[in-house]
């Protein structure tokens, strides 16, 4: 495919998924003048699902299609590094998202549930290491 | 000849990704959304934030549960796993005999977990159960349901009547694949028993046991049929593993929002665990193979 092709098709998905989420945010419902983050999207429905909720499977789904589009454009070439095992990009990603879960894990764990920016600032961090050096 | 990438294909699978979108990744999906409300059934809820998985991270049975879970894992894979090799080491290689020892070894494996627990349950009663009954007669006082240890034996030795025949079996075909002519040229050179074992047999079986190795500690790990049927998790909380206060959480209790933040957790250990041993098993492969091209 050539370069404008691939523009269109970045632009086309990033136009879906960026709808969802603005579906997602007018959906948040109001209550006294102010979004209510943690109520039901939809009154009554299945199962109660909330924006936090959502907006973390948004981001899942976000970067599995952000990692398809980049295996197709740019085949995976798997690198041995820091481990000393052999990761391709998706390798990288599954241990970017494990090793998070188990960092907030941790911080809630020493730290308490007061501050978990923290745990997320040393998650991107660790994300960072990992597309980097592993 | 180069061959033509058409990623096309791809779409062929959506059938399927529809299927597991519908079974696996929705239900998962709806234990996320569990694990941050409250809820008292009837499809009411109410926003809960990362409590439930403050509360379980401290939880104090939780731990205990995890403890004895990695204590029973561990038990099982010190004796299977050896005890498995052993059998295969000492079966028949060919003849009737060998047909008739693997037919034997499999049985084991074919019964339902339920009916395993509900043998055993029996078998190990004082009152009818021809374990417990003769022990008793014996003058040993064995009672899984009143004491710990009896109890934690019991489910030990069950487990390891039910699953070792896999490892057994494993080990057993890692074994026949071996050439005869490893084992002459060990005979030229006078090797003793142990060497061949150690130099021989064990690396050509170490990619089968490390298969072994992982069954056998998933399964473990997650086991529940078998100790639920038998002693229930008592006496006591003695024998209650994960998933068994997992289930009493879950379904006893209905504290739906604590089981999901738990089982999330219980889902990330396991994920970690088996990513760990994949790992592994890749490189092994690959460096085998690495070797035989030099």
């Amino acid at each position: 495919m050539t370069t404008t092709r691939w523009t269109t098709v970045y632009l086309v998905i990033a136009a879906i998924m960026l709808t969802i989420l603005a579906a997602l945010y007018a959906a948040v419902p109001v209550k006294d003048g102010v979004k209510d983050w943690t109520a039901q999207l939809i009154p009554g429905f299945w199962m109660a699902w909330t924006f936090p909720v959502a907006l973390f499977f948004w981001c899942i789904a976000s970067l599995l299609i952000l990692m398809t589009l980049l295996a197709i454009r740019f085949p995976e070439t798997p690198r041995v590094g820091l481990l000393r095992i052999e990761t391709t990009r998706g390798d990288r990603l599954f241990i970017t998202l494990l090793g998070s879960a188990f960092i907030h894990l941790g911080w809630l764990y020493f730290a308490g549930p007061d501050a978990l920016w923290g745990a997320m600032i040393l998650s991107l961090a660790y994300a960072f290491a990992v597309f980097r050096w592993v | 000849m180069e061959k033509t990438q058409n990623n096309k294909a791809w779409f062929l699978v959506l059938p399927v990704l529809v299927l597991v979108a519908f079974s696996a990744i929705l239900p998962l999906m709806t234990v996320v959304n569990y694990a941050f409300n409250d809820t008292f059934g009837n499809n009411q809820f109410f926003w809960a934030g990362i409590e439930w998985f403050d509360d379980m991270i401290h939880s104090e049975r939780l731990r205990a549960a995890l403890g004895r879970q990695v204590i029973f894992s561990l038990i099982i894979l010190a004796i299977e796993v050896p005890l498995g090799i052993f059998i295969a080491l000492n079966m028949p290689k060919k003849g009737f005999w060998a047909s008739f020892c693997l037919v034997l070894m499999a049985l084991p494996l074919l019964i339902p977990f339920n009916v395993v627990g509900t043998i055993w349950q029996i078998f190990g009663r004082v009152d009818i159960g021809l374990l417990g009954h003769t022990l008793a007669a014996m003058g040993v006082d064995y009672n899984y349901t009143n004491d710990p240890l009896d109890a934690w034996i019991t489910v030990i030795v069950m487990d390891v009547w039910h699953w070792t025949s896999l490892v057994a079996l494993l080990a057993y075909a890692g074994l026949q694949s071996i050439p005869q002519a490893y084992y002459q040229a060990a005979r030229i050179d006078q090797a003793t028993r142990w060497s061949v074992f150690r130099y021989i047999e064990l690396p050509k079986m170490k990619g089968v046991l490390l298969i072994a190795v992982l069954l056998r500690f998933m399964d473990s790990f997650m086991i529940y049929t078998e100790p639920f049927v038998v002693t229930g998790g008592g006496p006591g909380n003695s024998t209650t593993f994960l998933s068994i206060d997992l289930a009493k959480m879950a379904t006893g209790q209905f504290d739906l929002g604590p089981a999901a933040a738990f089982s999330i957790m219980y889902f990330l250990v396991i994920l970690l665990i088996s990513w760990v041993f994949y790992t592994v098993m890749t490189n092994l492969d690959r460096a085998e193979s690495g070797e035989e091209n030099r």
